[in-house]
């Protein structure tokens, strides 16, 4: 049985392929300004690593922002149910999942199940989402891999970062930055200010463990270990938390193709 | 009597001086370097450009964002004061006030004697402020004094749905690789911006007669936005960006203590 999750997000396009239930291959690409595109990118990406072709896909489901614009999907799910279904598939005990990706944060509740309970989201303001990592890495020329590991190196003067909306916040960077203030410490602002910020999004949600993080955020030490500080809790990152959306979506798919077979 | 009043916003510096039968004459200066230096240098180029001394001014209101960093002046005024009797001194029948500036938008209700009943800020998010327009500007490759303008000549085929003026951004870029007219983008912004301003404004209640003051009331684009999106007639002063400077000068000539 193969089948695939797409998940079409503001940034990037996933997909999952699942052969009789395993992961076969899994893919990321850069979402361009069309977003069936960057779903047909995402699916040939996958299937290059593997012996299958495009007919052999028995059910597709997809996911995201872009979810409803897939041409090759029979259905869509939303992303909020997709994380969940994908993060129980790893943690069987997660109850509460932030997935934060690169335009919005959600903060998930889910039963033993992986059935979503509850959930809050932001998709209105960048601050607290992976953008305004993005938007401050390119404004000090960091690359955004590194961001995370650099916040964690920063020295003892605390930098504080007052304005929440990036833009207004960019202007603070940038006065600190020619002030002489070294990157390492900016970025330890900068990594604590998104830390505050979805740590108020988790709270109004309430965090039960397991706690689980996915989406590209999961990848930034520099936030995750924030976090854990703030809530007081440990964090599990699965092995690829970009595709939990569309691994969820994938296995929403072998559910539907059960159904009809 | 003569007054002074002096705002210090984010971007600029407004100096107003006051006579007992209205204004004797304003400037406004774009700030560099530190603020009460600024101050300083403006309200002393104002003088000199009217040829008055320093101390025919009998008392000097400092108002705006940066107003406790002016040592020179006698006293402060927050802005949402000193914006609404300016705009009441131009126009009597001032009911609210929408001052929109670089970093943000007050909303200000005021009774028939120009006294602040009520304000809400939006000082918080980009989205409605004029930051929002200068970084469209930018993108666009339009003069800032141009882009309101040019909005109006636009059709109203593009939509912004982002709240935020970072994903408005992305928004736009997509526009532009749609093929999207630059006009028709910009009257989309400047929908998105006045929706935002109008936001703030629901929170207090906006009634006639409604005033535009701050700098980006000079914008076209954003005065028909208004227009048609509250129904109702907007007044823009001939120099909406010394409201908040006239209304400190006109607090500074009541008694002290008063306000």
């Amino acid at each position: 049985m193969v089948v695939c999750g797409i998940d079409v997000g503001a940034r990037t396009a996933k997909a999952v392929l699942l052969v009789d239930g395993a992961i076969a291959a899994h893919s990321i690409v850069r979402t361009g300004p069309e977003s069936a595109a960057a779903a047909a990118a995402a699916l040939d990406r996958a299937l290059a690593g593997t012996p299958l072709r495009r007919e052999d896909i028995e059910f597709t489901v997809a996911t995201g922002y872009g979810r409803v614009v897939v041409p090759f999907a029979q259905k869509n799910v939303t992303e909020i149910a997709c994380h969940a279904r994908g993060n129980h598939h790893f943690f069987a005990g997660v109850r509460t999942i932030l997935d934060m990706g690169g335009q919005d944060c959600k903060a998930i509740r889910c039963d033993a199940a992986g059935r979503v309970t509850s959930f809050l989201m932001n998709d209105k303001c960048a601050a607290g989402t992976g953008r305004a990592l993005e938007v401050m890495a390119s404004l000090l020329q960091v690359p955004l891999d590194d961001v995370g590991r650099l916040s964690l190196e920063a020295g003892n003067g605390r930098v504080t970062i007052s304005n929440t909306c990036v833009v207004f916040a960019k202007s603070e960077v940038l006065a600190l930055a020619r002030q002489g203030v070294p990157t390492r410490d900016i970025l330890a602002a900068l990594c604590d200010g998104v830390a505050e910020r979805v740590k108020g999004l988790l709270r109004a949600v309430g965090v039960e463990e397991d706690f689980v993080i996915s989406g590209g955020i999961s990848k930034n030490v520099g936030v995750v270990r924030r976090l854990e500080q703030k809530l007081g809790t440990t964090s599990r990152v699965c092995f690829e938390p970009q595709v939990v959306g569309a691994l969820g979506a994938a296995l929403f798919a072998r559910d539907f193709l059960g159904r009809t077979a | 009597m003569v007054t002074a009043g002096i705002d210090i916003g984010h971007e600029s510096v407004a100096v107003v001086l006051l006579h007992d039968t209205g204004p004797l004459g304003h400037a406004t200066f774009v700030i560099a370097g530190e603020v009460g230096a600024v101050a300083r240098c403006a309200f002393e180029q104002t003088l000199d450009r009217l040829g008055l001394e320093r101390a025919s001014i009998q008392r000097i209101f400092a108002t705006g964002i940066g107003r406790e960093n002016v040592a020179l002046a006698d006293g402060h005024r927050t802005p949402m004061l000193s914006h609404a009797r300016g705009a009441h001194w131009w126009f009597p029948g001032t009911r609210t006030v929408i001052d929109v500036g670089a970093e943000g938008t007050r909303v200000m209700r005021c009774d028939a004697a120009g006294n602040l009943t009520d304000f809400a800020l939006n000082d918080k998010c980009a989205a409605g402020s004029g930051v929002f327009l200068e970084s469209v500007a930018e993108m666009l490759d339009v003069p800032l004094a141009e882009m309101g303008g040019l909005s109006l000549s636009g059709s109203r085929s593009v939509v912004l749905t982002s709240t935020c003026a970072v994903f408005a951004e992305s928004e736009i870029v997509a526009e532009i690789h749609r093929g999207a007219a630059r006009a028709d983008i910009l009257w989309g912004v400047h929908e998105a911006l006045v929706a935002k301003i109008v936001a703030t404004g629901r929170r207090v209640g906006i009634e006639p007669d409604l005033v535009l003051t701050g700098g980006v009331a000079r914008n076209v684009g954003v005065v028909q936005a208004l227009r048609e999106q509250l129904r109702m007639d907007v007044a823009v002063p001939e120099h909406p960006e010394i409201a908040g400077a006239l209304g400190a000068a006109l607090l500074a000539r009541e008694p002290a203590g008063a306000a």
